[in-house]
């Protein structure tokens, strides 16, 4: 259609000088080389116009095909195309060189376009269940290859996400539609063009002017913005009596029903945790899966630094029923199942109430002390007395809140207790909703389940929505789609409902297409294509959604612009667009929210009405639903995510029905243990009020006993190469509510079993306190000095010099690590020895925080899609050789594996070790040190012995085993199928003929910085010194003597969302990183091997309520009167048996009474030993002081 | 068969059909073999039958001469096959990667590395005999050195595969060697993986000299013998009618005799040269195994970091080197029926007693490995030892420790009874066990160590895959295939070394057979 109009090379603005910015863009210009606008590429076909591929695009749509005619730029494509395209099998190709044909990039070059240097603009994504962000796409000569969070957005704040650092993967998706497809009735499924729609479309839609609409089904996306907004008033105007369905598939309608109930109209909270002292959360992931998560990450890791000691911290209150994210972080934790949390929920109302005196809260209390509430012995009653306490002790420093399992009346008891305790308007605030994002999903479905069932619909359209896939099990939509006369999906990717209907439409992605969408908090934020659609013609929604209301030539950028104009006002139009466009945000769109007040009787009167029921008993279970990595399963054709592991299982590749491990060994659905075979998890079918699922089980400690936990997002039959066969559609067992949770579900073993591919087996630190830190605030408070080491001898030292995290590893425990040699670069510690190498700045240095890493895996995709990595599938992933540079190690910690004390999270990646182990193995000098302090790795030189990896303690080296970089799933090898892997295999058998056609697309997203590496090669995390380099070289060019902190960003560190990652020069001391290494807390992993690692990790502190447990003051005293320092030895079910045989059980021998697990009494032993040796070699012992 | 050899009795005296000389040596029945003389000062024969310099030249060369028994063809055929299949499964690893294997990111090395280690342990024995036990004069070594050494060959030989072939880019392979190349890169010194390089091609180049340098005289004789028959006309049939078997004998062996003519100035050469070889190969056997024990030593990684590795490896070498002798040259003994004359229980006997020793030794070296790690008090360190190797019930290895333990320090403790150190049968057996159990314990120190190493959150199971095992059991097929055609075509017993341990060598009674005339 009509893209031509599209690009800003002949529509847009001219290039703004950036004296003419104002500062803040022009800091990110800085920040960012040059986001000037300037012209982008007009189409894939410029830039895969390989033979092959013109042939493809040929062949899939002539009439597209002729627009290319001879288009000066798109030389250089051919030149890009030719040089990807592999020169051929050899007869023996594994003993080839990949042989690579390579032109210059010299002809045509565009205006603006410095060959090698990436553009950045600024554009925002639409999140599924609404909300966005705002994002900078980084694009190289027109190809968008990687995503960042937008600085100036207030969603992002330069931050991003796993969904959206993934999407730029999902637009080089070759398996995306590519044109219409009609359903003839007598010849079957024809290719279409789109001229053939809108031809059929505009004679068809012309009846329903006649019946005002009626007839008519739109259901389509959750999602917010002007623009829509706009189109989808005219829609109504046009057609007033049409259906409109706002759908969602991982809502539900308590969160609105409960603000109903309390404000009288549906909100949305926004909290401000940074503000916070006590938050609560009543089985609400904030920190991950919701809209809006990316403010709540940021803002609780800033209440939670404690970077000195005595600095305010909050504390996180959890009760929940799966093992979240944020029951991660949580300081207190209380597994219960829904119904439970509920109760818990209540009770701690009536405790905050009965503190509250008078008010506005009594008729409230009244209602709540009425509940029969059944108490139960698993509600903690002290611990609600003292949550009331502290919440009330911190009025309007507090948050309460509850999650999407919760019914409407908890979340009424929410609103209501932050109203009563004044945490309304500072720490929460409240956002209307529309009437689209407030109206219900789920009964919007079964209205048209009605409709179809009544026979009243002629046409339904679905806009990028998939309900036949999607849709609680029990509305039955997709048998009864057949009843519609027309059906029409339009959408990105191939999918169930495209599949069940008449018209199959591809639509633009969104990094294709222009539009806007406004976030959480109001934030409006333009879309803008970084690239004409790969598969034109192609319509974005806006596009099609205006076609539909009515526009012959429905054009993306005047349709904004029309609306952006009507709301703008005409005066300085141009000027207004041209710096939204620049900043990626609508100046003053942004809402602090608002503070309705609580109609406290209102609640009450619903709270009185409230039953509670008894929780799961025996075979009774509670079943909840729970998005995914996959979100709703429109991300599950993206190997990214996919192979991203699960938050606390650490399954990639597939979902499970997740039980606690009590629970499963009761069940007897316990999974194999890893130590004997590859893992396999049992076959069972979890029964959801009548209906059912089959899915194979597996745990996850932390989990509540007796509740059946099935992630949605999988098992998706139709969405293209990656997705199809994994996992299991959960959504089959959803009641037609749309409710989250359910009671009375059942599980039962069936034959058979099933492979999961996990990358972590290991459940537990095995002992191993040093290896991730933990201590409670009130220790850190008194004893965490906030100086850095003092200058010590070479190595070590004595045990005084060390800070306060190092004195509680290993180096506490051992003499000290004295070379006997004397060590050319280093002096101590810390300092490099005057005039060595490591002496010349800069040294590149990063440190982890573990407090404020929730574990999200933003990190693991930024690196990902920074640094080419490629993925390597299911049975790869369960073999072991999962390519991702920096992981994210998960940790229960705890006595009893089915109630650990905490899920913890450690971010891995290469620690480029100053004295790195593997540099000294390698025979053949692939992986050297640099001047910088890098450890690099020369792939051309690699030969592949891997004595590197086996040398490196933190395992962070990743090996090709296949050429993972151009077959990117199940390594796609030659007989794959020999090896036995179990499982069914992906489905992603390609034929190698289309696979190398699509290959040609998929390559296009890689960056060009980055080498992809050939099989047997080793890679690893480099500090991303391609931004490194570019840094250097923009130094030279800008003049600096030296790069300014914050000049650039590591890939892990810019998408962080809690910002726990710093990188940076540590030996400029006013950077963040040498600060963040300076502070106390920092220590080096494993750094009693005397790697010298330049990555360090911050121990991790958290604030338990005195009153719940008791805290561990002095972590140092640990095991002198073995009465604390509870036994966590070694991993409780770690050896496989998860718990379930003789040595595993849960309070076994090592079992004491001590509150808090992470010191291990087995240490006492040994300090006693380490004693004894210090004393007889003479040594100092004042390590135990 | 008859018509190759001149001599009827002698074709098939030497074939096995007929009996030797008469038994002229004390010998007790319940012994079982006259060379097991329990008098003190008595020195035993170390050739029985009372066989002559004629009759020991015919013996030896007789094997290469004499068309092979029945057995033979089948045997090497099969050997062949699993030879060959385990060449096509290199051929199907280098072609699709290394990831055929069952390594994973953190199980680098598993089976192949285990394998190199092994095969360079097997080779152990044979510079041993060569070697050291030239230099002290151990005049049994005469009838097993030959052997040994060609084991020694074929063993670098499968050992030198492994290394090469686990590479992820065995095009680049040359890396690895100090060759000047076009951007003034050198292999990295410091690595012990590159001390391997050096140290196996100088072991294999050195034991290849000593092995052919010893054979030159018996080539010699080879020649000689086919050319004699050439000229009396008693050669039989043409190959084919085109060619005499004979005339590629004189030829070829003639070309590896390399011009020799048993004259004194070549026979004073050979022994200098010889004993020059034997001095510098004897720090060779300790050196090898130490370097390669160094892939492990030099490593952070807990199990592997471990200064006592280089003294047990060594002593684990030259266990399983003799275990793998014995496993070969028992069954050798029993086909080739004239082999018990000059390969005698005696000699059998005193592998016995070596393979008793060094298993001991391995034992001690396993348990101060625990001691180490107790004493150096390394909970990583103790953690490998303790829960990764030996509990049954947090080690899911522990089958592959307990299978060491059982074949390398419990099985060989039978040899401290004469009876059955003097059984081949049961000395077979329990070489066929150490052989397993030095196996094993290249696995239990490779896998073991790597799979739980330091953050539990990296620790990962290794499976084999088929073509893991498939190109082990390859490699067998190669060592067999190898010694087998070493068994038909080449001098098994230095012919001459033989003749200087028989009593005729020493007829002025100063040797072996003098002390009974003495008496």
């Amino acid at each position: 259609m009509s893209t031509i109009d599209q690009c800003p090379s002949t529509k847009g603005p001219k290039a703004k000088n950036p004296k003419d910015m104002p500062p803040a863009a022009r800091e990110l210009v800085r920040l960012n080389g040059d986001a000037r606008l300037a012209p982008i590429w007009r189409s894939a076909e410029e830039f895969a116009d390989a033979p092959e591929f013109r042939d493809f695009v040929e062949r899939e749509f002539p009439a597209g095909a002729s627009e290319l005619a001879e288009s000066s730029r798109r030389d250089f494509v051919k030149i890009m195309g030719a040089g990807l395209a592999l020169a051929g099998a050899a007869m023996v190709p594994g003993c080839r060189r990949p042989d690579h044909k390579i032109l210059a990039y010299s002809r045509e070059v565009p205006e603006q376009v410095i060959p090698g240097k990436p553009i950045y603009y600024a554009t925002s994504m639409p999140m599924p269940g609404g909300g966005a962000q705002g994002l900078l796409v980084e694009t190289h000569e027109g190809r968008p290859t990687k995503v960042e969070g937008n600085p100036l957005h207030p969603i992002n704040r330069g931050k991003s996400t796993i969904w959206s650092q993934a999407s730029i993967l999902a637009m080089y998706d070759p398996d995306r539609l590519k044109n219409p497809r009609f359903r003839n009735p007598v010849r079957g499924d024809l290719p279409a063009t789109w001229d053939d729609f809108t031809f059929w479309a505009n004679e068809h839609f012309k009846k329903f002017d006649g019946t005002r609409g009626a007839g008519l089904v739109i259901v389509a996306d959750r999602a917010s913005g002007p623009t829509r907004d706009a189109i989808r008033a005219r829609l109504a105007k046009r057609w007033p009596e049409m259906t409109w369905v706002s759908w969602d598939a991982t809502s539900s309608d308590a969160p609105v029903a409960g603000g109903e109930l309390a404000f009288g109209r549906p909100v949305r909270e926004l909290f401000d945790f940074e503000r916070a002292s006590v938050i609560v959360s009543f089985d609400r992931d904030f920190l991950h899966l919701e809209p809006g998560s990316e403010i709540n990450a940021r803002t609780f890791a800033a209440s939670r630094r404690a970077l000195h000691p005595g600095d305010a911290m909050s504390r996180l209150y959890v009760a929940e029923s799966g093992m979240s994210l944020t029951g991660g972080q949580a300081d207190h934790r209380w597994r219960l199942a829904p119904s439970r949390v509920s109760a818990f929920a209540v009770a701690l109302a009536q405790a905050v109430a009965s503190r509250l005196p008078g008010g506005n809260i009594a008729p409230l209390k009244a209602a709540l002390d009425g509940i029969d509430a059944p108490a139960g012995e698993d509600l903690d009653l002290n611990a609600i007395e003292a949550i009331a306490d502290d919440l009330v002790d911190n009025r309007g420093r507090g948050v309460v809140c509850a999650g999407a399992t919760q019914p409407a009346e908890i979340h009424a008891i929410c609103h209501a207790l932050n109203a009563a305790l004044g945490n309304a308007g500072s720490t929460v605030r409240y956002m209307a909703l529309s009437e689209d994002e407030s109206s219900s999903a789920a009964a919007g479905l079964a209205g048209v389940a009605q409709q179809l069932d009544a026979g009243r619909v002629d046409t339904l359209v679905f806009v990028g929505t998939n309900p036949v896939y999607d849709a609680p099990g029990a509305l039955g939509l997709g048998e009864k789609l057949k009843r519609a006369a027309h059906t029409i999906a339009f959408g990105v990717e191939p999918s169930e409902t495209h599949d069940a209907c008449e018209w199959s439409l591809n639509a633009a992605h969104w990094l294709e297409s222009w539009g806007d969408t406004r976030a959480v908090d109001g934030t409006i934020a333009p879309i803008q294509p970084m690239i004409a659609p790969l598969y034109e013609p192609a319509l974005s929604e806006v596009e099609f959604l205006a076609f539909l209301a009515g526009d012959a030539k429905p054009n993306g950028y005047d349709i904004v612009r029309d609306v952006w104009r009507a709301a703008l006002g005409d005066n300085d139009f141009e000027k207004a667009w041209r710096r939204a466009l620049h900043d990626g945000v609508v100046a003053g769109s942004t809402q602090r929210g608002e503070t309705p007040g609580v109609n406290f009787a209102a609640v009450a009167r619903a709270v009185g009405a409230l039953k509670i029921g008894p929780g799961p008993r025996g075979q009774s279970l509670e079943a909840v639903f729970l998005a995914s990595n996959m979100h709703d399963g429109r991300f599950a054709n993206n190997a990214w995510l996919q192979e991203l592991p699960a938050p606390g299982t650490m399954i990639a590749w597939d979902n499970a029905a997740l039980l606690s491990p009590a629970t499963a060994k009761r069940l007897n659905v316990t999974p194999d243990p890893y130590t004997t075979k590859e893992p396999k998890g049992r076959k069972c079918r979890v029964n959801v009020d009548g209906r059912s699922v089959e899915i194979v089980a597996w745990i996850l400690p932390g989990m509540a006993d007796d509740v059946v936990l099935l992630p949605l997002g999988y098992g998706r039959t139709k969405c293209g190469s990656v997705g199809e066969g994994v996992g299991f559609n959960v959504q089959s067992a959803r009641p037609a509510s749309g409710a989250l949770a359910a009671t009375g579900a059942s599980l039962e073993r069936i034959r058979g079993e099933y492979q999961v591919a996990s990358t972590q087996n290991h459940w537990s630190l095995e002992g191993r306190t040093s290896i991730f830190r933990q201590v409670d605030k009130p220790a850190w408070d008194t004893l965490g000095s906030n100086e850095t080491r003092t200058p010590d001898a070479i190595y070590g030292g004595t045990i005084s010099d060390l800070n306060f995290a190092e004195k509680l590893g290993e180096l506490s425990h051992t003499p000290p690590n004295v070379s006997i040699y004397a060590n050319p670069f280093n002096e101590s510690l810390d300092a490099p020895a005057p005039g060595s190498r490591y002496a010349r700045g800069p040294q590149w240095g990063m440190t982890i925080d573990q407090t404020t890493c929730t574990g999200c895996g933003a990190c693991t995709i930024a690196c990902q899609s920074e640094n080419n990595i490629p993925v390597v599938g299911k049975k790869e992933v369960a073999k072991g050789r999962e390519m991702t540079w920096i992981r994210v190690d998960r940790y229960f910690v705890g006595k009893d594996l089915n109630n650990p004390e905490a899920m913890v999270h450690q971010p891995v990646a290469c620690v480029h070790c100053e004295n790195a182990p593997c540099e000294t193995v390698c025979p053949v000098n692939a992986t050297v040190h640099g001047d910088q302090g890098t450890n690099d790795m020369v792939y051309n030189r690699c030969i592949g012995t891997r004595y590197c990896a086996n040398n490196c303690p933190y395992k962070v080296r990743r090996f090709n085993f296949f050429e993972y970089g151009d077959r990117n799933i199940n390594g796609g090898y030659l007989g794959e199928d020999l090896i036995p892997g179990g499982g069914p295999t992906n489905q992603n058998l390609i034929p190698p003929s289309l696979r190398k056609r699509l290959d040609e697309i998929q390559r296009m997203r890689m960056n060009p910085d980055v080498t992809v590496r050939s099989r047997g090669v080793m890679e690893k995390c480099t500090y991303c010194i391609q931004r490194v380099n570019e840094a250097r070289y923009e130094m030279k060019l800008q003049d600096l003597d030296s790069l300014p902190d914050g000049f650039f960003q590591s890939a892990c560190q810019q998408a962080c969302p809690s910002g726990s990652i710093a990188f940076g020069d540590i030996l400029d001391p006013e950077s963040e990183v040498a600060k963040m290494r300076g502070n106390a807390r920092s220590y080096l992993l494993l750094g009693y091997i005397n790697t010298r690692p330049r990555t360090s990790h911050m121990v991790r502190v958290v604030n338990p309520n005195p009153r719940i447990r008791t805290p561990i003051d002095n972590p140092f005293h640990h095991g002198h009167d073995g009465g604390h320092g509870g036994g966590h030895e070694d991993g409780h079910g770690s050896e496989g048996d998860h718990g379930h045989d003789a040595h595993g059980l849960p309070g076994d021998d090592h079992g004491h009474d001590a509150p808090h697990a992470l010191f291990d009494p087995r240490k006492k032993a040994q300090d006693e030993g380490y004693a004894l040796t210090l004393r007889v070699l003479g040594a100092q012992t004042g390590m135990m002081a | 068969m008859t018509s190759i050899h001149p001599d009827k009795a002698t074709a098939e005296r030497l074939a096995g059909l007929s009996a030797g000389g008469v038994v002229t040596s004390a010998q007790r029945e319940d012994l079982g073999d006259g060379t097991l003389i329990e008098t003190p000062g008595v020195r035993p024969p170390l050739v029985l039958n009372n066989r002559s310099f004629g009759e020991v030249t015919d013996i030896v060369c007789g094997y290469a001469e004499n068309p092979a028994p029945k057995w033979w063809l089948p045997a090497f055929a099969f050997a062949a096959l699993v030879a060959g299949t385990g060449g096509l499964l290199i051929l199907y690893l280098i072609i699709t990667g290394v990831g055929t294997w069952g390594l994973t990111n953190q199980v680098d090395w598993a089976w192949d590395i285990t394998n190199f280690v092994f095969w360079i342990g097997i080779g152990h024995a044979g510079t041993l005999i060569s070697a050291i036990l030239c230099l002290l004069k151990q005049k049994w070594r005469t009838a097993v050195n030959r052997s040994a050494e060609a084991m020694t060959i074929f063993a670098v030989i499968c050992a030198g595969t492994f290394p090469a072939i686990h590479v992820g880019r065995i095009w680049f392979i040359w890396f690895v060697f100090p060759i000047p190349n076009y951007n003034y890169i050198w292999p990295n010194f410091r690595s012990p993986l590159l001390w391997d390089v050096f140290a196996v091609s100088t072991y294999a180049t050195v034991s290849l000299l000593f092995w052919f340098m010893g054979m030159i005289p018996d080539f010699a004789t080879l020649r000689d013998r086919a050319d004699k028959r050439l000229r009396l006309g008693v050669g039989g049939q043409k190959l084919l009618g085109i060619i005499h078997p004979d005339t590629i004998r004189a030829y070829a062996y003639g070309f590896f005799a390399m011009g020799w003519r048993g004259s004194s100035r070549h026979w004073h050469r050979y022994e200098v040269a010889y004993l020059i070889l034997a001095g510098i190969s004897t720090p060779l056997v300790l050196s090898v195994h130490s370097i390669v024990s160094f892939d492990f030593a030099t490593s952070v990684v807990p199990g592997w970091h471990t200064t006592i590795f280089p003294p047990y490896f060594v002593a684990g070498a030259i266990f399983g080197g003799f275990a793998m002798v014995l496993l070969l040259l028992i069954p050798a003994r029993e086909l080739f029926p004239n082999f018990k004359d000059l390969l005698t229980l005696r000699h059998l006997e005193n592998m016995a007693k070596i393979l008793l020793v060094t298993g001991m030794m391995v034992g001690f070296a396993y348990s101060m490995e625990f001691f180490i790690a107790w004493y150096g008090g390394n909970e990583y360190e103790l953690h490998v030892f303790l829960k990764n190797r030996v509990s049954p019930w947090h080690a899911p290895y522990w089958w592959a420790y307990w299978t060491m333990i059982t074949c390398n320090v419990v099985s060989p403790q039978v040899f401290w009874f004469r009876k059955l150190r003097t059984n081949p049968l049961v000395i077979w057996i329990v070489a066929l066990f150490v052989t397993v159990g030095m196996w094993f314990e290249r696995f239990v120190i490779i896998v073991t160590s790597l799979h739980r190493s330091f953050l539990p959150g990296e620790w990962h199971m290794f499976h084999p895959t088929p073509v893991d095992i498939g190109i082990f059991i390859g490699s067998c097929g190669v060592f067999l295939t190898l010694f087998l055609l070493f068994l038909r075509f080449l001098p098994t017993f230095p012919i001459a070394e033989i003749k200087a341990v028989l009593p005729q060598a020493d007829p002025h009674g100063h040797g072996a057979h003098a002390e009974k005339g003495a008496h």
